[in-house]
C-alpha cells in the first residue's frame, strides 16, 4: 500500500471530522479527550489573544495618554485564581485521560486476547498469526481483542494506525505489546513513527479487518506455503538446541527429575529467584532467560545454563512453543497448527 | 549624558585588531562574538530548512534522495538545538547584559568565559566537519541502535564530541552566571530587586550546570559504545537501547527549559518597559522561574510514552508534565496583567513580544495534547510534534531572541535600527511563522509521522502551505538582519544612552559602555521603576529626572 487513504479535511474550514476514522475500542475515547483539550485550548488562547489586544488599544501610549494609570503591581488572590483554575482543568483531563489509556493497554479481564507476533526489520514487517500463517500484513477479526507481540530484528520501529489512535516502538531486544479491539472491518494503513532510516517513510504495511471469524478463517487457510508454523519453529528449535536434555516438557515440577526447572505449565506463573525476588513467566523473562541465561535463575536451581545464539525468529517460536505446554491455553494454537499440517497433507494428496 | 561623547572610549573601541577581540576576557566583547557566530548557525539551520521544505513540495519526493533528506533533518535539528536555541539567549545576550545589570564591570570568571566560547566554537566547527565526511543521519536524537551501527561512519562520532564540547561550553556559563549574581550584585541590590531576566538566566544557569553533565556522559558513552562495544545501548552487545532514550531526555527535555525561561526572561523585561509600568507579580514571576527549573527535571519521561516504559511510569510522568503548565501560564497572566491601564509603546522589541504571547499560548496549550496519555500515543512522532515544538522553540524561542536582540541593539552597538524595518520584520516573522507551522498540526492531526521524506498525497496540500510559509518567515527574517545590520553603516543613528525608558542598570552605562561598563560602581535600584524617568523629544531616550529610589 504505497498510498495512505486518510481523510483530510481542512479544520479551518469548519469540518469536526478532521480526525481520521475511528476504528478501535479506544479511538473514540481518545478523541473525547482531543476535542476537550482543543475547546479548553481554543478559549484559552482567544482569551490571551483578545486580552492582548484589548489592552494594546485601551492602553496605547499617544498623545493625551503618555503616562500609564495607577494599578496593583501584584494580588497574590489573582495569582491563586489564575493558578488553581488551569490546575483544575488540566487534573479532569488528566484523570479522564486515564481511564482511556488505561483500556488503551489493559485488556478487559477475562477477555480472549489473540496474540499475533510482529517482528519489524528495516524496512518491512513480519506478523506471524495464530494457527501458524505469516503475512506482511496483519490480519484480525473484528471486535476480538488481539495483542501485538512486536520485536525488532534491527534499529527501533514504531507501530501505527492511525484509525486506532493506537501506537508502540518495536524495540530489539525487548517484547513490547500493543492492545488493539478492532471496531471497523476494512483496510487501514499501518505506518512506521520511529525514524529507521533511508525508507523509514515507505515501512507500510496494511491492517487488514475481517469482519467475522468465518472470513477470516478462509484467509487463514488460502495459499499457506511450505513455512513452519511460529509454534513449530519453537519446537524444533528446541529439539535442535537440546533443551530437552536439561528441561522436561511433559511433567510438571516435582515430577521431573530436570537439570533445569520444567517447562510444562510454567507460562504465566511466578518464579521466585535465586537471591530473592520474583519473575513473571512471561514474553521478556524467557527470552532473557534464553539469551542471558545466568540473569534471573530460578530458585533452586545452579546457574548452568549456556547462552544460546538464535534467531529473532526462533526466540519468538520456543515462546510460543512454550505457551502450548499450558493445558487449556495455548492448546488452539498447537490444534490449529495440527489442522494445517492435515490441509497441507491433503493438498499434497490432491 | 548623551553616548556620543564618548564613543571614542567604547569597549568596541578599547583595543584595536583582531587579536584585541579574539583573546579578549571582556563579557561584552564575547557576548557579541557569540551573537555573531549563533547569527550564522540560524543561517545554516535556516538554509538546511528551506531545503527540506522544498523537498517536501511534492509528495513523492524528488529534491533530493531520501538518504540527503535525512542527513538535512539531522543537521537542521541538530545545528538548531545545540547551536543556536539552547545557547542563543545565554550565551550572546546573557553574557553581555548580565554584569551591566547586577552594575559589574565583569563576569564572575571572563578567562573561564572566553574558554566557554571556544568550546562552543569548537563545537560548532565539528558539526560542520561531520558535514563534510558525509553528514549524519540519525535526527538529533541520535537514538541507538540506528546511530550506532557501524554504517554510520566517523560522522556519529564527530558529532559526538562535538555535542560534548558544546556542552562543557553551557556548563561553564552556567557556572559564570550564577558566580556572578551571587557574588558581584551592586551594592544594596537584594534578591528581589534583579531584573526578572537575571532570575530567568539563574535559573537557566541551574538547569544548565545539573543536567548538561549528562549530556556530556551520554555523548561519551555512546562514543565508547561505537568504539569498545561496552554493551549500555546496543541489544547485539548485550546492552538496552531505551536506557539511552532515558539519558538523553535526562538533559534534552530540561534543554527545553534552558532554552525557554531566558526567552520569558527577555518578554518580562521588554513588556515592563514598553508598559512604563513595573511588572506584575514581581515575586511570582520570578519563583515561577524557578519552577519550571526544578519541575523541568522530572518529566523526561514523557518522551518515552510509547518507548515500552511500564504504564505506571507513564501515568508519573504524565501528571508532573502537567503540573509544569501552570508556572507558564502564571507568567502569561503577570505579563498581560502589566500591560493592563499602562501607556504601551509598540516599538519592535514590544511588537516581537506581544506575537509571542500568541505563539507561547500555542506551543504551551498544545504541549498539553503530549504531556496527556490519551492524545500523546496517537499524536506521538508525528507532524503535531514538529508543530509543537517549534512553536515552542522556534516561534517562542526565536521571537524572544529577536526582540531581546533588537532592544539591546543600541547598548550593543551604538546604533538605533530603523523601527520601521524592525515592526515590519516582526509582522512577517509572525505571518511567516503560523502560515509554516499551522499546516503541520492539521497533518499530524490526520496521521502524517515525522522525519518522512515521502509522504501521502492527501497531504500535499498542507505541506505547500508549509514550504510557502517558510519563505515568508525566511523574508521576515532577512529583513530584520538587513534593518540591524544597515544601522551600523555611517548613516545610521547614534543611540542615546537610554533609548527605551528602561530602569535596569545597563541602561546607566553609555550606549556602547566602556571597557569598564561604568565609570563609577552604581548603586542597585528597583529594576522596574519608572516614575523618575522622562522623556527627551527626538531619539535622545531618556533621562532621570529627580530622585531615584535606591534598592
Amino acid at each position: 500500500m504505497s498510498q495512505l487513504h486518510l481523510p483530510l479535511q481542512h479544520l479551518l474550514l469548519g469540518q469536526t471530522s478532521y480526525l481520521p476514522e475511528r476504528a478501535s475500542s479506544v479511538a473514540e475515547g481518545a478523541d473525547h479527550i482531543f476535542l476537550s483539550l482543543f475547546w479548553i485550548s481554543a478559549v484559552s488562547l482567544a482569551l490571551i489573544i483578545g486580552v492582548t489586544i484589548v489592552f494594546v488599544v485601551r492602553y496605547r501610549r499617544r498623545p493625551g495618554r503618555m503616562d500609564p494609570e495607577a494599578s496593583p503591581d501584584h494580588s497574590t488572590r489573582l495569582e491563586i485564581i489564575w493558578s488553581v483554575i488551569p490546575l483544575l482543568l488540566v487534573m479532569a483531563v488528566f484523570v479522564a485521560s486515564t481511564q482511556v489509556y488505561q483500556a488503551m493497554v489493559n485488556a478487559p479481564p477475562g477477555a480472549d486476547v489473540q496474540q499475533v507476533r510482529v517482528s519489524a526489520k528495516k524496512w518491512s514487517w513480519q506478523f506471524d498469526h495464530p494457527g501458524g500463517k505469516k503475512d506482511k500484513d496483519v490480519h484480525l477479526v473484528l471486535g476480538q481483542p488481539t495483542e501485538l507481540l512486536m520485536i525488532s530484528t534491527d534499529v527501533i520501529h514504531s507501530l501505527y494506525v492511525p484509525q486506532w489512535r493506537l501506537k508502540q516502538d518495536v524495540v530489539p531486544g525487548r517484547y513490547t505489546r500493543l492492545l488493539v479491539t478492532p471496531t471497523k472491518a476494512g483496510s487501514f494503513p499501518i505506518v512506521c513513527t520511529e525514524y529507521c532510516g533511508t525508507n523509514h517513510s515507505q515501512m507500510n504495511a496494511v491492517a487488514v479487518v475481517h469482519a467475522d471469524q468465518a472470513e477470516y478463517q478462509a484467509w487463514a487457510a488460502e495459499g499457506r506455503g511450505a513455512d513452519l508454523s511460529l509454534v513449530e519453529v519453537g519446537r524444533k528449535a528446541f529439539d535442535d538446541q537440546g533443551c530437552s536434555a536439561c528441561h522436561a516438557v511433559e511433567k510438571p515440577e516435582g515430577q521431573d527429575d530436570g537439570i533445569g526447572p520444567s517447562l510444562f505449565g510454567r507460562w504465566g506463573g511466578t518464579e521466585q529467584l535465586v537471591g530473592g525476588g520474583t519473575a513473571k513467566f512471561d514474553e521478556n523473562y524467557v527470552r532473557e532467560s534464553i539469551v542471558k541465561p545466568g540473569a534471573k535463575v530460578v530458585k533452586g536451581y545452579d546457574d548452568v545454563m549456556p547462552a544460546s545464539a538464535l534467531e529473532e525468529r526462533e526466540l519468538l517460536g520456543l515462546i510460543a512453543y512454550l505457551q502450548t505446554l499450558v493445558p487449556g491455553r495455548g492448546q488452539d494454537d498447537g490444534e490449529q497448527g495440527e489442522r494445517h499440517e492435515q490441509g497441507e497433507r491433503k493438498e499434497k494428496a490432491q | 549624558m548623551s553616548g556620543a561623547a564618548h564613543a571614542g572610549d567604547s569597549y568596541l573601541t578599547h583595543g584595536r585588531g583582531l587579536r584585541s577581540w579574539l583573546l579578549t576576557v571582556d563579557h561584552k566583547r564575547i557576548g557579541v562574538m557569540y551573537l555573531g557566530v549563533i547569527v550564522g548557525t540560524l543561517i545554516l539551520g535556516g538554509v538546511f530548512a528551506l531545503a527540506l521544505r522544498l523537498h517536501l513540495w511534492n509528495a513523492g519526493g524528488g529534491l533530493v534522495s531520501n538518504d540527503t533528506y535525512n542527513r538535512l533533518f539531522t543537521l537542521h535539528g541538530a545545528v538548531m538545538v545545540f547551536l543556536f536555541v539552547i545557547p542563543g539567549i545565554p550565551s550572546a545576550l546573557g553574557n553581555f547584559v548580565l554584569p551591566l545589570q547586577v552594575g559589574a564591570k565583569d563576569v564572575a570568571f571572563p578567562r573561564v568565559n572566553l574558554l566557554s566560547f571556544y568550546l562552543y566554537l569548537a563545537g560548532a566547527v565539528l558539526f560542520l566537519v561531520t558535514l563534510v565526511v558525509g553528514g549524519l543521519d540519525t535526527g538529533w536524537t541520535l537514538y541507538p541502535p540506528y546511530s550506532l551501527e557501524g554504517a554510520r561512519g566517523l560522522g556519529i562520532l564527530i558529532a559526538l564530541v562535538g555535542v560534548f564540547l558544546a556542552g562543557f561550553s553551557s556548563i561553564l556559563t552556567g557556572v559564570n552566571f550564577i558566580a556572578t549574581i551571587h557574588k558581584l550584585r551592586a551594592p544594596g541590590m537584594g534578591w528581589f530587586d534583579l531584573p526578572l531576566f537575571l532570575w530567568a538566566l539563574y535559573a537557566t544557569a541551574i538547569i544548565q550546570i545539573l543536567a548538561t553533565p549528562v549530556l556530556g556522559i551520554t555523548a561519551a558513552l555512546g562514543f565508547m559504545e561505537r568504539l569498545f562495544h561496552l554493551g549500555l545501548f546496543m541489544p547485539e552487545y548485550g546492552g538496552d537501547p531505551v536506557l539511552f532514550q532515558h539519558f538523553f531526555w535526562f538533559y534534552s527535555h530540561p534543554a527545553v527549559y534552558i532554552m525557554i525561561l531566558p526567552a520569558m526572561g527577555i518578554v518580562s523585561e521588554v513588556v515592563s518597559v514598553f508598559s512604563r509600568k513595573p511588572i506584575f507579580g514581581y515575586r511570582f514571576i520570578a519563583m515561577s522561574s524557578l519552577a519550571i527549573a526544578v519541575i523541568g527535571f522530572l518529566v523526561w519521561g514523557h518522551h518515552m510514552f510509547v518507548s515500552g516504559q511500564s504504564q505506571w511510569a507513564n501515568l508519573v510522568f504524565s501528571f508532573l508534565t502537567l503540573l509544569v503548565a501552570i508556572p507558564s501560564a502564571i507568567k502569561t497572566f503577570n505579563w498581560l496583567a502589566t500591560m493592563y491601564k499602562g501607556a504601551i509603546i509598540l516599538k519592535t522589541p514590544m511588537v516581537y513580544v506581544l506575537t509571542f504571547f500568541a505563539i507561547f499560548g500555542v506551543g504551551g496549550l498544545t504541549g498539553l495534547f503530549l504531556g496527556i496519555l490519551a492524545t500523546d500515543i496517537p499524536l506521538h512522532d508525528t507532524y503535531f510534534v514538529v508543530a509543537h515544538f517549534h512553536f515552542v522553540m522556534v516561534g517562542a524561542v526565536m521571537i524572544a531572541f529577536l526582540a531581546g536582540v533588537h532592544y539591546w541593539w543600541p547598548k550593543m552597538t551604538g546604533r538605533l535600527y530603523d523601527e520601521r524595518l524592525g515592526v515590519t520584520s516582526a509582522v512577517l516573522v509572525f505571518l511567516g511563522f503560523n502560515l509554516t507551522f499551522i499546516p503541520q498540526f492539521i497533518v499530524g492531526i490526520a496521521g502524517m509521522p515525522r522525519r518522512y521524506a515521502t509522504y501521502a498525497v492527501e497531504f500535499q496540500g498542507q505541506n505547500r502551505l508549509s514550504t510557502v510559509g517558510a519563505f515568508v518567515l525566511t523574508a521576515g527574517l532577512v529583513l530584520a538582519l538587513w534593518g540591524l545590520l544597515a544601522s551600523l553603516g555611517k548613516a545610521g543613528a547614534r543611540a542615546p544612552r537610554n533609548p527605551w525608558g528602561a530602569a535596569s542598570l545597563e541602561w546607566q552605562a553609555e550606549s556602547p559602555p566602556s571597557h569598564h561598563n561604568f565609570e563609577v560602581p552604581p548603586d542597585g535600584v528597583s529594576p522596574y521603576d519608572y516614575t523618575t524617568l522622562k522623556e527627551l523629544p527626538g531619539d535622545q531616550g531618556w533621562v532621570v529626572v529627580g530622585k531615584r529610589e535606591v534598592a
